[in-house]
């Protein structure tokens, strides 16, 4: 199905699934078919900040102060980072939009992924401050094959849909032959890829990040790099809203309130899910190894940070209803919490920051009895 | 519209004689004598558990020191001729706690020293969720996490009844 920019057939919004119905037109948010992706819009909205607000003049004292392991777990930290927020600042777009079919839910994917944009201009930011010549840490994300191996697990599931997605819009479904090679383009495996996608990318919103969180917010722990933990924070708050955001879609696809076809292919793929989290579990594992490979730092190491990995994953798959994968754990990094918390990111209500301070809020309800002692 | 504490009093009087005020005319929460004519029934609390020696940064970054279930610091609407509604909160793992007087559930049960996940402490990140095994809850907003059948999110509800559940 050719796609076009402004879909000309008339059609009912509400018989809409979320993705692979007719094409959006009209960008209009009168009637929504799922109210949760205008609410998260909004949310993301008033959440708005620019990487430039925060101060990082104390950071590059602090990174020279660093021992030579430390600052490679900073850096190689960092480097994850900035390809987990370069893979997220444009694939959302890349992979839906050309398949969506609910405004509100189009919209949600741009403003998420604009704000993926937002955090890969704080790591420039961060490494503009820390180092004299940013390319030595930049150009290494291409080159270090520890930081390629992390691309190609984030990746791979995005390529792998995008690239049947192509097929699909310039050709539609059936058996083609493209340079000599036959390629099969059928609904049921495009849905297919598209949920292992989502859940992909859940899990890199929801334990991949976490776990740079967790290195971040440990030399912050120490007083170290203070800005930048500052800028994570922010950026954690973001993510948050991101994760629930892949949470709802993969949920209402699972629970069929959407698609029939589609919560038939989640009950297929339930055994895909696990072993998505599992490996990514392993592969958080394996970084770690890799960060802590010429020692530890003061209040994390290797061991506590893969503890954390099963943690989280254990957290974000019971979230979508799965069974914990590792045995239960209590969360081993404790003090994490007070540096997620979106309220402590600062204190003065007058400030931008607080998500809740909301520009012109005012209460327009007038009573005729307000008017009782109102003469002319 | 959905920072923790909503209803603190303004600045001049949160610090005013807070000493004094603690320990007499109010029935604090975490200090409850067995039968104290609410019908609940007997509980113990987890001992407290052993203060750690965070750094000053720290502290800062943490909660408030306040207790949201001592009704000074947490003021609500005086309801005449009665106090405010006291609900039971028991655990799947038989811990048991009681709300009066905090502005969530959340806050309640952290002030009885019982660990929960958070994070967002507003509704979106879902850290908090957990499982209504009995009795019944109220949103003044509407969270934005995904919940499933069953589940609450402890940050932005308060008991409408006696309830349980399961974090």
């Amino acid at each position: 199905m050719a796609y076009t920019t402004f879909n000309r057939n008339e059609f009912d919004t509400f018989k809409q699934p979320m993705f692979f119905g007719e094409h959006v037109n009209v960008a209009r948010y009168d009637q929504q078919k799922h109210k949760i992706f205008e609410n998260l819009i909004e949310k993301q909205l008033s959440f708005f900040w620019r990487p430039e607000e925060v101060d990082l003049t104390n950071d590059r004292k602090d990174f020279l102060d660093l021992p030579d392991h430390e600052k490679h777990i900073f850096v190689s930290n960092l480097k994850y980072q900035t390809l987990l927020d370069s893979v997220q600042g444009r694939s959302p777009n890349v992979a839906f939009l050309p398949v969506v079919s609910l405004p509100e839910l189009e919209t949600w994917i741009e403003t998420w992924s604009f704000s993926e944009t937002i955090h890969s201009r704080s790591y420039t930011h961060i490494v503009r401050n820390i180092v004299p010549n940013p390319a030595t840490i930049f150009d290494d994300i291409t080159r270090n094959e520890h930081i390629t191996r992390r691309a190609v697990s984030v990746t791979h599931y995005y390529d792998s849909f995008i690239e049947l997605s192509n097929y699909y819009q310039q050709l539609g479904e059936g058996t083609h032959t493209v340079n000599g090679q036959a390629v099969e383009v059928n609904m049921h495996e495009l849905k297919r890829r598209l949920y292992l996608t989502l859940v992909s990318v859940n899990v890199l919103e929801a334990i991949r990040f976490y776990v740079s969180f967790a290195c971040s917010f440990a030399f912050a722990e120490r007083a170290k790099m203070e800005g930048n933990a500052k800028i994570i924070k922010l950026i954690a708050r973001d993510e948050a809203l991101h994760l629930t955001g892949t949470q709802h879609m993969l949920q209402i696809i699972a629970r069929g309130k959407d698609d029939a076809d589609f919560a038939v292919i989640a009950e297929e793929c339930k055994a895909d899910v696990v072993r998505i989290f599992a490996e990514a579990a392993q592969q958080e594992k394996e970084w770690a190894d890799y960060l802590f490979k010429d020692g530890s730092m003061i209040g994390l190491n290797k061991d506590i940070l893969c503890q954390y990995v099963e943690y989280i994953t254990n957290q974000r798959i019971a979230a979508l209803g799965f069974d914990r994968i590792f045995e239960a754990r209590s969360n081993p990094l404790p003090w994490i919490n007070s540096w997620l918390n979106s309220d402590n990111v600062q204190v003065a209500p007058q400030e931008s920051e607080i998500s809740s301070y909301l520009v012109g809020a005012l209460d327009s309800e007038v009573d005729t009895n307000d008017l009782g002692d109102f003469d002319l | 519209m959905s920072r923790p504490y909503p209803m603190s009093q303004p600045p001049e009087s949160n610090h005013q004689d807070l000493s004094s005020s603690a320990n007499d005319s109010f029935e604090l929460d975490g200090n409850i004598e067995p039968d104290s004519g609410t019908g609940l029934p007997p509980f113990e609390l987890e001992p407290p558990p052993a203060t750690s020696d965070s750094s000053a940064q720290q502290v800062e970054l943490y909660l408030p020191e306040r207790d949201p279930e001592q009704p000074e610091q947490t003021p609500q609407l005086e309801l005449e001729g009665m106090a405010p509604p006291v609900f039971a909160i028991t655990l799947d793992d038989g811990h048991q706690a009681r709300f009066q007087y905090a502005a969530n559930l959340l806050e309640s049960l952290e002030a009885q020293q019982i660990d929960v996940h958070f994070q967002c402490r507003e509704g979106y990140c879902g850290s908090c969720r957990a499982q209504l095994l009995s009795g019944e809850v109220h949103y003044a907003n509407d969270p934005l996490a995904w919940l499933n059948e069953g589940e609450i999110l402890l940050c932005c509800c308060i008991p409408r009844s006696d309830v349980k559940i399961k974090l």
